[in-house]
């Protein structure tokens, strides 16, 4: 799931502030799972820029919409937003790209997107996947260098592991992980395997995917 | 003697190393190199050490040069991307720059200029294995070289990391990728130490210890604390706090080490750590 | 007889889930409604619940038998909930509805005695607008709730603040007057609509023995009655009651109030077969009573002065298919000595004189549907018809008879048919969940010493102050008040199965949620935690909290702080705030940030977050979540420049606490 979290209030006034009817959106898809998009965050964020707007004297009204999923044509045919004169997004980056696509006014993120990731509990998130479009994780048994180790690299810890402990110090080392899971697999051996440098041509190249075009559907 | 020379002949090699600056005055880098003229084989010049910018590697290796001295060229893979690093070495190798030590470097977020994009392109195997590719003539893409340069090719190690096996399964990669001698983090013991040296030398590999002087207690429990990969023993603690001259003390202290360790490794690499004007007492006291 | 359409039921019936409590309660009143609303120290809503299908409760709240406390989830925890007290304390602590007298449509109906049987039907037919005039032989309204039940246990004026209501919605009161002697009732019959026949059981039962005749033996109705009636009654010294239930038991201790220096109560029932309440024995014994268990009443000895009752033992009081056939053994005897003796043995019914078909008990013959008797416009309901039961099953036929009426005259029988939609009743607490769940104690009420209550008729029980109601309302578990899901907009992201401490959501193949009402115990976590606003709890909606919050500001003073207090605790605000409009919660888990940026909207200068002790804590694990609430509410409110203006204060320490 894309995980997302809200901007900072300023910031989301500063672009929604000179305008006098804002539609606020939400996602019930990831953005609503990451606790930020939901018709709960839409309600409160209203409320918030509504009494931020008032003390700074602009006169802004809001109000709120939700949608199945922003990143999708059909579901945004949906929206009317007639009558207002900007949209603020709280979905994902793809959420506010196609909702801005598909509209005749300024449409802005609310939520800064901040990764792929699985639920780590109630309100907790980690991070597992960089898109990068050439997947090691089979390798790796299922832990993602790239994208967990801060520095992604790909052929086992740095010097500045500390007791298992990042160099940063706010996670785990990737590689002993990826180490003692390949151990417990009996797959000790493959950690001996030098990984190539990713190939990033690929992630360059990769600004679609469609399946029906020729040549695309490998 | 040069490092290439000392590491074939067999001599006990002896390296430190000097900071570029944070601007252009390079005259206290070559001050404290001044110092070291003639005591130490080589002088490491750190790329943007601890991910705080400087005067850049490259520049700082010629003008040691320049002034007469072998500098071993540090690249980390934090900066640049492929292409720089191959650059780079080819522009260092240029000007008789031959000494390469491959380090994955410190994460950006820890230096001066945490919002930079930190680069990672590459880690220390995958540019150790370019670098063979250079000295074997062609670049990393398979391309050939007009002129190729010739390396001696370091890297590093940490002989007392937690956990050990992952650390010990990278050092192997590196041997496997082309590394030929190894600088380590700063031991303490000798015991643990030695038969680590004695393991990587079976590799075929040589091993340069690395040693920081220990200025106080304090100074030890803090790397301890603090710097991963590094085990003050206790007994040498408790030495320290119980000395009136604990700088003095702490020399003793790295001397008699290197005098326990000198047969079972090939060199010492002395890290300075803030302090370029004990490294001659340091090797004065070791005997070197 | 009934000829009403048939009842097709509906699905929704079916979703009808009840609480234990609510289930018992013969109306079906709203527990764990009410008892949030009091844990919130909501007490004018408490008792809007609770009129919704009591109106009698200030009544109820002091003498209900309490069936709903007998099947509380809580019994298997601990003890009981104390419903009825918490019924009290909302008609101790809440408003009454403002009179309004109802009467807009045409319809007349006479009522037939002012017990609870006729207060009810009285209040419902008025509240649907008809014109109701109740008739009532004694001086005063109130049945056996005034002439029966004693003073110290139900006082005049809780009696008459319910009373009072019901007549303020336009009932008309005849008192005085005895229909069928007075009055005839085929008069009341052509002059009215419809005739409820509501008179209850105003004879009293008698035993066939010697000297039963003579001027020393009394019963108890009269006995209680002119007792009520502030009569000084001159017992002699030694009273001897005859009888083993609750009426026995208010006789003894009424005679103990009427200077009886010794009373002895004498059964034929054991000890274990008593019908009378277990407490009701005990206060009668700590009160100087002596019951004698397994004696049945033999003779009554004496002339005008001396007096005695002899008894002999019963060995058996049912036969082996539990009918009422007791045994004697006639050669163990026991003589008490006696001035007076007061026969509490039994009522029954007493309207010979009405000119009904009646049963051989001497009850009206009803359909038990519509509680119609064989004359057309003419209805029974209550005691009269059912024999003796409780208050509460008195007003529950009250209703019945009521929506009949209504039925008949209207053509409406909704209301009918409602009282008898089938109810499906929650099951048991999960092992799972009584084990993570804290025992706590009932809340123990004041009450006067025993050594002082019997030297006058005041109220011995002196009802829960507002603080110890919310703390005692605190211990309901909520039962079927908690999670309900809108599935259209949920989206699926398991917050809620990861907040709950007990396991009630869960997740269906395909993403779909759903909640195991018997694991909910309505704390709201989930619906705190859920990005879809999917969930409600009842009470607490954010319609409901903008509402509370605006109500609480009426009229702000500058700079006015909102206090959102949770009602586990004691608070301290007085020493960030000591005028601060407060919002008692059941846990500040319920305030969530847009209430509280609403708050701010709706006028508010400051809000405040007044925190439970830990130690007290009725949703501990939602401790971690509320400081998170708190956090993301600092973080919001310091982002516009209002960091200032939010503060969380700690519980009062409960030394300094006021009591
Ligand atoms: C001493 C005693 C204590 C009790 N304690 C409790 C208790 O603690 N809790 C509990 O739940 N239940 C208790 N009960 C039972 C409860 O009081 C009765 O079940 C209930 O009052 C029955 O209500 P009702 O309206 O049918 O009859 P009643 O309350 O008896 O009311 C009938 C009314 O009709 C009037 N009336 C009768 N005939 C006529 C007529 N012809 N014309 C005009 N008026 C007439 C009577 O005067 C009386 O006021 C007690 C009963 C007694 C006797
Ligand atoms: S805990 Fe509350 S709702 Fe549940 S049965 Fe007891 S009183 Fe009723
Ligand atoms: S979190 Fe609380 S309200 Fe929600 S389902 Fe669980 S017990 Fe019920
Ligand atoms: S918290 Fe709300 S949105 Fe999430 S799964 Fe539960 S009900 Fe659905």
């Amino acid at each position: 799931m894309i995980v997302v979290r809200r901007k900072p209030i300023d910031e989301i006034l500063k672009m929604v502030g000179r305008h006098t009817r804002v539609m606020l959106v939400g996602c019930n898809t990831c953005a609503a799972v990451s606790l930020a998009g939901g018709q709960k965050e839409v309600d409160t964020l209203i409320e918030l820029l509504s009494l931020a707007a008032s003390r700074k004297g602009f006169s802004v009204e809001f109000s709120d919409a939700i949608l199945e999923r922003q990143c999708e044509p059909e579901f945004i045919e949906k929206l009317d937003s007639q009558g207002y004169d900007a949209i603020l997004s709280l979905g994902c980056g793809a959420g506010v790209a196609t909702l801005a696509g598909d509209n005749d006014k300024p449409v802005y993120p609310a939520l800064d997107t901040l990764f792929i990731g699985s639920a780590q509990g109630f309100a907790s998130w980690q991070a597992e996947c960089s898109a990068c479009g050439s997947c090691v994780l089979g390798e790796t048994c299922g832990i993602c260098p790239t994208t967990r180790c801060a520095k992604g690299i790909l052929n086992g810890p740095c010097g500045g592991v500390k007791d298992g402990t990042c160099e940063l110090g706010d996670r785990p080392c990737a590689w002993v992980e990826i180490y003692d899971r390949l151990e417990s697999l009996g797959r000790i051996d493959d950690f001996g395997k030098t990984m190539p440098a990713k190939d990033n041509s690929i992630s360059a190249r990769c600004c679609e995917w469609d399946m029906t075009k020729e040549g695309d559907d490998s | 003697m040069n490092l290439h020379d000392a590491l074939s002949s067999g001599t006990f090699a002896v390296t430190s190393e000097v900071g570029p600056p944070k601007g252009t005055d390079v005259s206290e880098m070559l001050a404290s190199a001044e110092i070291l003229r003639g005591r130490v084989h080589a002088l490491n010049v750190t790329d943007n050490q601890a991910a705080v910018m400087r005067l850049c590697t490259l520049a700082a290796c010629i003008h040691l040069k320049n002034a007469g001295h072998d500098a071993v060229y540090q690249v980390t893979c934090r900066d640049r991307n492929r292409l720089a690093m191959q650059s780079d070495l080819l522009g260092a190798a240029s000007f008789g720059i031959t000494n390469v030590l491959a380090l994955t470097g410190d994460h950006i977020v820890v230096g001066d200029h945490p919002a930079a994009k930190s680069v990672f392109d590459y880690e220390s195997v995958q540019l150790l294995e370019t670098i063979v590719d250079l000295k074997g003539g062609r670049d990393a893409a398979g391309n050939e070289l007009h002129g190729v340069p010739d390396f001696t090719i370091g890297a590093v190690v940490t002989p007392d990391a937690k956990p050990f096996r992952p650390q010990l399964a990278k050092f192997e990669k590196k041997v496997r990728a082309g590394a030929t001698y190894f600088q380590t983090q700063a031991v303490y013991d000798p015991e643990s130490f030695t038969s680590f040296s004695a393991y990587a030398r079976g590799l075929g590999v040589k091993i340069l210890a690395g040693v920081v002087v220990l200025r106080s207690a304090g100074m030890a429990r803090f790397m301890n604390k603090n710097i991963p990969g590094i085990e003050v023993p206790q007994a040498l603690i408790d030495q320290l706090e119980a000395s009136n001259d604990p700088v003095q003390t702490g020399i003793e202290i790295t001397a008699r080490f290197i005098e326990q360790v000198r047969s079972e490794c090939d060199g010492v690499h002395v890290m300075a750590v803030g302090a370029e004007h004990l490294v001659p007492r340091i090797l004065d006291a070791a005997g070197l | 007889m009934s000829n009403i359409p048939p009842h097709k039921a509906s699905e929704a019936d079916k979703d009808r889930v009840f609480a234990p409590c609510r289930a018992r309660c013969p109306v079906h009143i709203d527990v764990p409604g009410y008892l949030s609303a009091v844990a919130e120290g909501r007490f004018t809503d408490a008792l809007e619940i609770v009129m919704q299908r009591n109106p009698l409760p200030s009544v109820c709240g002091r003498v209900c038998l309490r069936p709903c406390e007998e099947g509380c989830r809580r019994c298997n925890l601990d003890e009981p909930v104390a419903i009825a007290a918490l019924k009290r304390a909302a008609a101790d602590h809440g408003a009454y509805p403002l009179p309004r007298p109802m009467g807009t449509r045409p319809e007349r109906v006479a009522i037939i005695g002012s017990g609870p049987t006729g207060l009810t039907a009285a209040h419902d037919l008025a509240q649907l607008g008809m014109k109701v005039t109740l008739f009532e032989e004694k001086p005063k309204l109130g049945g056996m709730l005034r002439y029966g039940i004693p003073n110290y246990r139900l006082p005049d004026d809780a009696l008459d603040r319910d009373i009072g209501h019901i007549v303020s919605l336009g009932v008309e009161t005849i008192t005085g007057v005895r229909v069928g002697r007075d009055l005839n009732l085929d008069e009341l019959a052509q002059t009215f609509d419809a005739v409820l026949i509501a008179a209850g059981l105003q004879g009293s039962r008698s035993v066939p023995i010697d000297g039963a005749h003579l001027p020393q033996v009394m019963t108890a109705l009269d006995f209680l009655e002119r007792s009520a009636s502030g009569e000084k009654l001159d017992l002699g010294e030694r009273v001897v009651v005859v009888g083993g239930g609750n009426v026995a038991m208010d006789v003894a201790r009424t005679a103990i109030r009427q200077h009886a220096q010794s009373v002895d109560v004498i059964c034929l029932e054991s000890r274990d077969e008593m019908p009378a309440s277990e407490h009701e024995i005990e206060d009668a014994t700590l009160e100087g009573a002596n019951v004698h268990c397994s004696w049945g009443p033999h003779a009554v000895i004496g002339d005008e002065n001396v007096c005695a009752l002899d008894t002999v033992r019963c060995t058996s009081i049912f036969d082996s298919e539990k009918r009422f056939a007791p045994e004697f053994d006639e050669s163990e005897l026991r003589r008490f000595e006696a001035d007076t003796i007061i026969l509490a043995i039994g009522q029954s019914a007493d309207v010979g004189d009405l000119g009904i078909n009646l049963t051989h008990r001497g009850s009206p013959i009803v359909d038990p549907v519509t509680l119609r008797t064989s004359h057309e416009g003419i209805y029974a309901a209550g005691d009269v018809v059912t024999g003796p039961t409780r208050i509460i099953d008195a007003i529950a036929h009250g209703h019945r008879a009521a929506a009949a009426i209504f039925g008949a005259l209207v053509d409406d029988w909704s209301l009918l048919r409602e009282l008898d939609l089938e109810n499906t009743v929650l099951g048991e607490i999960p092992p799972h969940m009584s084990e993570m769940l804290e025992t706590r104690r009932r809340i123990q009420m004041e009450t006067v010493p025993f050594y002082e209550a019997i030297k006058n008729w005041g109220e011995i029980e002196e009802g829960y102050t507002e603080y110890e109601a919310a703390r005692e309302a605190q211990r309901c578990l909520g039962c079927t008040t908690g999670a309900r899901l809108a599935q259209e907009k949920c989206a699926s992201c398991l917050s809620c199965m990861r907040v709950c401490p007990h396991g009630a959501p869960g997740v269906h193949v395909g993403g779909y949620m759903y909640f195991d009402m018997e694991a909910c115990h309505a704390c709201g976590t989930c619906a705190s935690a859920c990005p879809g606003s999917a969930i409600s709890i009842e009470g607490c909606s954010p319609d409901e909290m903008v509402l509370r919050v605006q109500r609480a500001l009426a009229s702000p003073t500058i700079d006015q702080t909102i206090a959102f207090v949770c009602g586990h605790t004691r608070n301290a605000l007085e020493t960030l705030d000591p005028n601060a409009r407060i919002v008692t919660v059941s846990c500040l888990l319920r305030v969530d940030e847009s209430t509280v940026l609403q708050a701010f909207r709706s006028g508010a200068g400051r809000v405040a977050f007044s925190e439970c002790d830990t130690g007290t804590c009725r949703f501990p694990h939602a401790l971690k979540l509320v400081a998170q609430r708190e956090r993301s509410i600092v973080s919001a409110l310091t982002q516009i420049g209002m960091g200032d203006s939010f503060r969380i204060v700690g519980p009062a320490s409960d030394e300094e606490a006021p009591s």
